[in-house]
This record gives structure tokens, C-alpha cells and sequence, in this order.
């Protein structure tokens, strides 16, 4: 899978600005995520755990949500634009970051506190709605923050000696 | 896009893999045998005091959504990567959700269980929770989905070739008019729609590389795409074996928008007419049938289209009847040396009756005849060795010595004798090609060949370059030519290809060569080509300018680049080559 990715998706593309509409589309996919947390009484718990506020659990939510974004919308790049796929390689992502987030770090930054219950399966929930939205999303968003060919295809690096090594002197 | 995946079929293995999955486990729970209830414990997570029927729809529904997610994730990331049968590709694939549901799906099954709203987590509660025979249930469960989703899941690209999808082009905005630039003589900057649409699996099955790029829902997009990068001309090839239904049936309303758009707006197109494939009626290129066939389809084409003036009656009639009848890969995939030779004599006929039929139409019409750049090199000096890539050398040339009515070699010679063809071979010799014929050679990292100790041929890579071996065909044929076709699978080294390209073309012409133009093929990348298309496994080869979500690839920025640099520069702005063609 990474060699697959590595050959048509690391490389984000010439035109595109994979960190802004990672960061943007993870902010918005956050939206319905929160609600589905909500739903499931999960975000009392996890601010419980937090020790914090339900206004700044879902404050710092956005942020490393937005984050999260960028990294998956880099890391996936041009596969992240793929309008057929992308919900799913988001609820991949998401289902990561459920396993990596929810059930690694945020016991390990609680002293071993976890949601269990209801709670627990709104978090998993949550994370992988927030992941098939962000995918889904994502291709329309970055559209049109798309740089120009034209402005692109100027640049040296689009040029004849663009993929040469550096001259030695 | 990173593979074309066949979603809805995914999504009906990975139901289908859920549903047998359900199916095997609950005859054992049913026998009394203790086991890993997935649809039970994902059905009372919910509903945790439900009716069993309640339940049980609410678990099954549940996982099977989970084995379409999983199902399409195969799809992407796992089918077809091994050389295996496809139900043992599942198979090994189960072993990915298997390890995820035992380490990490399971225990926090655990969790969520349990009646409280937070725990404080021990070593245990992380842990496989699950009894032996439990473990067993679910490795069980999951080979079982595995092997299901692995036997549906197969040829997510094509269709079946007596069975073709419905296909519509439908504009998507009110066609752009007065931006087609008069051909005015100058240099032919080109780009082209990969078209390919060979069958595979003994005539079965259709591949329409135009159906697997998407082309027919984006045709629209892809030619705003081709005006961006600035390209004068665009290689287009119609679906033939869509179009042309029968003697005196077309469905002109698969090209008519396009062919519209492309008149209004530009680029210039260079009509492909035949590419790799025959429409079932017409079989194959063992059918002597086919000249007088595709010669009414040339000639039908050109009067619905007057304006247009550039054409490729046959595409690579070479690389065609190799594949088809001496590889065993296409349509009639046979592996002898007469079928060879039929199928080339019947490409060359159907190519000079087509270049008539068109003439007759548009007398002024230029005839753009690609053909692959082939060189074979011997390894060692071994005589057979030697001898059989000088009758490599020699074969590639046959198609084209018999439509331009060159004199073959004396071996190919013996060989027509041989297959009795050789009354056939003196009236090509005794034909006049029209003055305005193109010779346009194809070049890609795959066609310098090393023959090697066991006789077989063997990729070189770029070993001379297109301008020694298109050089070999400016000697033989002393025709004007072109640089038909180019591109390279490596993306990353694309750009660095495309120069390399290019400088050949410039070499050339300063050698004297009447070149009129250069290529870049295709537009978008493609699909399966990295091994022939000769399988369906939907791989995607990023060698085109633009992506498959149509996201310009660095190579599509240089060419814009390369474009930009030279089109304005008189000796390109006016190509005497060019010129002598359009008086």
C-alpha cells in the first residue's frame, strides 16, 4: 500500500495546496463529528477526562482536527483528490486516528482513563464519520484553491534544466 | 486516482463476503458450537434488550457496511497485487481486518460493553479478550469473507464485449467557439486521448481504455484540458467498436459533440480510426473482410466531417497484428507466424483503403500513419542470436514496406512466399502513396530491445534514442515525419523524459529530417498499460499531463512550458515541412 501511494499519491501536484485544504476540510468535517459526540454523551466524558471545559474540549477538537486534515491531505495527496475513493481513504484515516488518538494517547495523557460505554462507541463513531466526511469533502474544497497552470508552468522547475542536477563548477 | 475500482461490484462482494461470513458462523452457533457472534454482539451494542430479529437485522446490516468499507478497500489497495487467484488474494487480505478485530476491534468491543461511561484501563482490558474457540470463529469468519470477496471481486475495468455499458456523451456547457487557431504552417504540438479498445480473454472481454480513463463522462474537460496546455493538435481516436455497429449503422452521437467542440474550439484533432480493436461484428484482424469494412467507415466519417483534415487510418499496425496474432495478447490471440502475416496484410490493406476512401472526400487530407519505433540489438555475437534480431529488425519494418511499397528484405520475402502471399505483396509494391503522408515514429522506454542469450527480447530501455532509430525509418521510407507518441510510467522521472524528448526532435531537424511535429501520449494517464492491458486489474500508470482527477502532473507543466518557449519562435512558427503539406 505505501509503495502503491508512493507512486501516485505522495506526490501532492504542481497546482495544489494540499495543507490548506486538508486544515480546512478537517475543520469542517469536525461539524458533524461534534454532533455525533454530543449524541452519544461522549463529549461530557472526554472533557471529564480532560479534565477541561465541553467549550474548550471541542476547541481543541477543531484544532487537532485541523491538523489532522492537513496531515491527511498531504500524506494521501493526489489519491486525497479522488472524489470516488476519498470518503473512504478518510474513514481509513479516521479509523487511524481512532486507533491511534482515542485508544493509545488520550488514556496515556489521562493516567489511563478511557470512555467506555455509549461513550466509547460515540469517539469511534465520530472519528470515522469525521474521516468519511473529510474525504468526501475534500476534493471540492481544494478546487478551487488550485494555484494556475499558467502561472505554474512558468516556474524554472518546469523548464528544460528544471530536473538536471545542480551545475558543478 | 490511484486505481479504477469497480465500486458497485466491490460492493456487492463485500455484502456478499458479510452475508457468507454470517451464513457459516451461525450454522455452527446453531450446531452448538461456541463461537465469535459478530452480528450479535454488533446488533445488542445498539439494541442491547432487542428481539432476536431485531437484532439480528440491525448486526447483520451493520456488518456488512463494515465489509463493503473493507471490500472497497481491497479494491484500492490489495487486489491484484499479487500474482495469485483472485479468491487467495482475498484470503490474505482477511488477515488485515482479522488482526485489527482481534488487537484492537474486539477489546474495545469490550469496552463499550461495559455499563460505565469511563474506565480505568489495565493491561487485560487491551488485550484479546477472546477464548480460543472465539479466535477461531473470528479468523474463521473473516477467510471466509475473504475468499467470497477475493471470487467476486475481479475485472474492475472493461466490460463484456457482446455487452457493452450504455454510453452517453452529454455536454456539460455550451461548446466554446472561435478559439481554433487556423493551421497556418506551423510546428504541430500534439497531444492525444488514450483509445485503445483491443478485446482480451479469446474476444470476451472489452477493454475501452476511454471508458476506464473516464473520458466519456469528462470528454468536455479534457479538451479544455488539452487548450491549457496549449497543444495545436490532439490525437483523437472515436470508439470504433461503438460507433460503427454494422454495415451502414453509426452512432455518430458518440462523436458528434466532441468533434462540435473540437471544429468550434480547436485543437486541431488527427482522427484516429483504428486503434488496437474491431467491433464484434467484424471480428478480428484475421478477417480479409475488414479493409472493405473500415474503408466505409472512413469514408462515412469524412463526409459527416469535412472540416476535418488530419487522419490515422490505422494506428501502429505493427504493434496491432504483433499483439493480436503473434503474442497472443489481443483480440485474436494467436502465437504463429501466418497469422502474423494475415493479420498484417489485412491492416495494410484496410489502411490503404482507407487513406483512399478518405481522398475521395478530402483530397487535401493528411494522412499521419504512426507506427512504433522498434530496434532489436543481439547480446553477443552468437549467430542465432544475431539472426533472429535481424529478422526482428526487418519484421518491424513490414507493415509499413507494404503501405508506403517499399521492396521487403529477401527473409521477408521467403517468409511471404511461404505463407503464399506473395501476390498480394506485388500489388502493394505496385501502389502510389498520396503526397501528403506523415511517417510518425512512437517512442517509449520499451522499444530498444536487447535480444537476449535464450533468444527472447528483453526491454533496453533508452539505448540510442528516438532520433537514431526514427532516423533508421527516415532512411528507408524518406517520408515526412513526426513524433507520433511518447511517454514515461515513471512519473517522477517524466519531465526529465519529455526534455530528452524533445531534444531528439530538435536533433533531427537540424539533421535535415522534415519533422512537422511532436507528441505527448496522453492527455490523461492510463490504465493497465505497464503490462499491456492484456489483464483488468484497473492499475493506473501515471503517464499522462494530467491525472486521472485531471490534476495537471509536472510533466503537463513542462510540456505547457516547452510549448510556451518555442511556438512563437519563427523557425516553429513557420515549418516548412508543415507547409508543404497544407499547399
Amino acid at each position: 500500500m505505501a509503495a502503491f501511494l508512493g507512486a501516485h499519491g505522495y506526490d501532492p501536484g504542481p497546482t495544489q495546496r494540499p495543507l490548506l485544504a486538508g486544515a480546512i476540510a478537517g475543520l469542517l468535517a469536525t461539524g458533524p463529528a461534534v454532533g455525533l459526540l454530543h449524541a452519544f454523551g461522549s463529549l461530557e466524558v472526554e472533557a471529564r477526562i480532560l479534565g477541561t471545559s465541553i467549550a474548550v474540549t471541542i476547541g481543541a477538537g477543531w484544532v487537532v482536527m485541523a491538523i489532522a486534515g492537513a496531515a491527511y491531505s498531504r500524506l494521501f495527496g493526489r489519491a486525497a483528490n479522488d472524489v470516488r475513493g476519498g470518503w473512504l481513504f478518510g474513514m481509513a484515516f479516521g479509523f487511524v486516528v481512532w486507533a491511534a488518538g482515542a485508544v493509545l494517547i488520550l488514556p496515556l495523557v489521562s493516567g489511563g482513563l478511557a470512555p467506555a460505554g455509549h461513550a466509547a462507541l460515540g469517539v469511534f463513531l465520530s472519528l470515522v464519520l469525521w474521516g468519511g466526511v473529510l474525504g468526501a469533502i475534500l476534493p471540492f474544497v481544494h478546487r478551487p484553491l488550485h494555484k494556475t497552470i499558467e502561472s505554474e508552468a512558468q516556474r524554472p522547475t518546469s523548464g528544460p534544466s528544471g530536473r538536471l542536477p545542480p551545475a558543478k563548477r | 486516482m490511484i486505481r479504477v475500482v469497480a465500486l458497485r461490484k466491490a460492493a456487492i462482494a463485500g455484502a456478499a463476503g458479510a452475508l457468507a461470513w454470517e451464513l457459516v458462523l451461525r450454522s455452527a452457533i446453531l450446531l452448538g458450537i461456541p463461537t465469535f457472534d459478530i452480528v450479535r454482539t454488533l446488533g445488542t451494542l445498539a439494541f442491547p434488550h432487542a428481539s432476536t430479529l431485531a437484532w439480528w437485522s440491525v448486526g447483520m446490516i451493520a456488518h456488512a457496511l463494515v465489509g463493503v468499507c473493507w471490500a472497497v478497500f481491497y479494491a484500492y489497495f490489495f487486489w491484484a497485487q499479487l500474482d495469485w487467484k483472485p479468491a487467495l488474494q482475498g484470503l490474505i487480505f482477511s488477515g488485515v481486518p482479522a488482526v485489527l478485530a482481534l488487537f484492537v476491534v474486539a477489546p474495545q468491543l469490550g469496552l463499550i460493553k461495559l455499563g460505565a461511561e469511563e474506565v480505568q484501563l489495565t493491561r487485560d482490558m487491551l488485550l484479546p479478550s477472546l477464548s480460543a474457540v472465539g479466535i477461531a470463529g473470528l479468523l474463521a469468519g473473516h477467510a471466509i469473507f475473504g475468499l467470497v470477496v477475493g471470487a467476486i471481486y475481479t475485472r474492475p475495468v472493461g466490460y463484456r464485449a457482446d455487452r457493452p455499458p450504455e454510453i452517453r456523451l452529454c455536454a456539460t456547457r455550451a461548446s466554446r467557439n472561435g478559439g481554433r487557431r487556423p493551421q497556418n504552417g506551423g510546428f504541430i504540438f500534439a497531444t492525444g486521448f488514450e483509445c485503445s479498445y483491443p478485446t482480451v480473454e479469446q474476444g470476451k472481454w472489452r477493454r475501452d481504455e476511454m471508458h476506464e480513463t473516464r473520458h466519456y463522462s469528462f470528454w468536455q474537460r479534457d479538451i479544455e484540458l488539452a487548450r491549457e496546455i496549449g497543444v495545436t493538435h490532439l490525437r483523437y481516436g472515436p470508439p470504433l467498436h461503438l460507433v460503427f455497429e454494422g454495415p451502414g449503422k453509426f452512432r455518430w452521437d458518440l462523436v458528434d459533440e466532441p468533434m462540435v467542440e473540437l471544429e468550434l474550439g480547436g485543437p486541431e484533432p488527427i482522427v484516429d480510426l483504428c486503434h488496437f480493436g474491431l467491433p464484434c461484428w467484424l471480428g478480428d484482424f484475421q478477417n480479409p473482410d475488414i479493409a472493405a469494412a473500415l474503408a466505409e467507415y472512413a469514408r462515412a466519417l469524412a463526409v459527416r466531417y469535412p472540416w476535418v483534415r488530419y487522419y490515422t487510418p490505422v494506428n501502429e499496425m505493427y504493434v496491432c497484428a504483433k499483439m493480436s496474432a503473434l503474442d497472443g495478447m489481443w483480440n485474436e490471440q494467436r502465437r504463429d507466424e501466418a497469422s502474423f502475416l494475415n493479420a498484417v496484410f489485412n491492416l495494410a490493406s484496410a489502411c490503404a483503403r482507407m487513406t483512399d476512401a478518405i481522398l475521395e472526400v478530402r483530397p487535401d487530407a493528411i494522412m499521419v500513419n504512426s507506427e512504433s519505433g522498434e530496434f532489436y540489438q543481439p547480446c553477443c555475437p552468437d549467430e542465432e542470436i544475431v539472426a533472429r534480431a535481424e529478422l526482428e529488425n526487418e519484421r518491424r519494418f513490414l507493415p509499413l514496406d507494404l503501405l508506403y511499397a517499399h521492396e521487403v528484405s529477401e527473409r521477408m520475402l521467403g517468409l511471404i512466399r511461404e505463407h503464399g502471399r506473395e501476390e498480394d505483396y506485388r500489388r502493394f509494391l505496385g501502389r502510389r502513396m498520396p503526397k501528403r503522408s506523415v511517417l510518425g515514429v512512437d517512442y517509449y522506454e520499451w522499444n530498444e530491445k536487447l535480444i537476449d542469450r535464450e533468444g527472447n527480447p528483453r526491454a533496453l530501455g533508452e539505448l540510442f534514442g528516438w532520433s537514431v532509430i526514427a532516423s533508421q525509418y527516415w532512411r528507408r521510407y524518406r517520408r515526412t515525419m513526426m513524433h507520433t507518441e511518447t511517454n514515461r510510467i515513471d512519473a517522477s522521472d517524466a519531465q526529465r523524459w519529455l526534455w530528452r524528448q524533445w531534444h531528439n526532435v530538435q536533433h533531427l531537424r537540424g539533421a535535415g529530417v522534415p519533422l512537422i511535429g511532436f507528441t505527448w501520449y496522453s492527455l490523461t494517464d492510463q490504465i493497465d498499460w505497464g503490462i499491456a492491458i492484456r489483464e483488468a486489474t484497473g492499475r493506473v500508470d501515471p503517464a499522462g499531463l494530467f491525472d486521472l482527477n485531471r490534476d495537471p502532473r509536472p510533466v503537463g507543466l513542462s510540456y505547457k512550458h516547452l510549448i510556451d518557449m518555442h511556438r512563437d519562435v519563427p523557425e516553429y512558427r513557420h515549418c516548412p515541412a508543415v507547409e508543404e503539406m497544407m499547399s
